[in-house]
């Protein structure tokens, strides 16, 4: 049976002062490995520079790319090879499969926010990354005088607890018992890697 | 019958979200996830996700994964 091409898409992140040349470096050799596995790219972009939720190498900040690329099973393969292999610059990696259509869907979606983006130049401070959350903002910011009078809806929760002891200890009491948990595991796990 | 509404603590009937909108999951979604973790960075559980099976196993790889490229913590303690 014949091997046919997937479709892949690598997220990796470089550490934030790469040098330029060793970038390309990387980069040349993962277009090698995908174009000799008769495969081409789709995408190749810089996604992101982001504050890393937590230290990887010591870093704090990292640089994301993004891979899409159409290749036989082989090239995925050996693209994680490479990203291996230049372990002090790459700090995290992964590849997943996907399909035509989500890679199709995709490139419209993109298509569409470079379309509405230049008409709102104000919601991207607020939620960037999210076009569906964008929309959202806008009716929420004349909102604020109606919530601002209306302490009640937040202030009845105490009384309706204080007539009902029965009602709320079981919902606390499991939450406590389940923090207690979680902080024990963690500081077990935190003398065991150190 | 009309018992639902009677209940001291009214609970809205949750539909799971991925099922009735078209959102895609994904791991780079990271306003979209970290809307499914708790203060303390852990898998909100699907009695509080008001997720399907099928969506909440999906959302806990997804998770995993955007955990692993460090777009969302593992824990509040890092
Ligand atoms: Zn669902």
């Amino acid at each position: 049976m014949a091997i046919t091409p997937n479709y892949y898409e690598t997220l990796y992140i470089t550490r934030p002062d790469i040098q330029e040349e060793d970038l390309a470096k990387i980069q040349q050799k993962l277009q090698d490995s995908i174009s000799s596995n008769e495969g081409e790219i789709i995408k190749a972009d810089k996604w992101a520079e982001r504050n890393l939720a937590y230290e990887i190498q010591d870093h704090k900040k990292g640089t994301y790319y993004i891979l899409v690329f159409k290749a036989l099973p082989n090239a995925s393969k050996e693209v994680e090879k490479h990203l291996q292999f230049y372990r002090t610059d790459i700090l995290r990696f992964i590849t997943l499969k996907t399909t035509e259509e989500a890679v199709n869907k995709n490139k419209a979606s993109e298509e569409k926010k470079e379309k509405t983006e230049p008409t709102t130049p104000t919601p991207p401070p607020a939620a960037p990354p999210t076009t569906t959350a964008a929309p959202t903002p806008p009716p929420a910011a004349p909102e604020p005088p109606t919530a601002a009078p209306e302490p009640p809806p937040a202030a009845p929760e105490p009384p309706t607890a204080a007539p009902e002891p029965a009602a709320t200890p079981p919902t606390e009491a499991p939450a406590s018992t389940e923090e207690a948990k979680t902080e024990n595991t963690d500081t077990q796990e935190e003398g065991g890697t150190n | 019958m009309d018992s639902r509404r009677d209940r001291r603590f009214f609970s809205k009937k949750k539909v799971c979200r991925f099922c009735t909108e078209s959102i895609e999951m994904d791991y780079k979604n990271v306003d979209l996830l970290s809307r499914f973790i708790t203060d303390r960075k852990k898998i909100v559980p699907r009695r509080n996700s008001g997720l399907c099976a099928y969506h909440q196993r999906q959302l806990s790889t997804t998770i995993k994964r955007s955990r692993f490229m460090a777009l969302l913590p593992y824990t509040v303690l890092h």
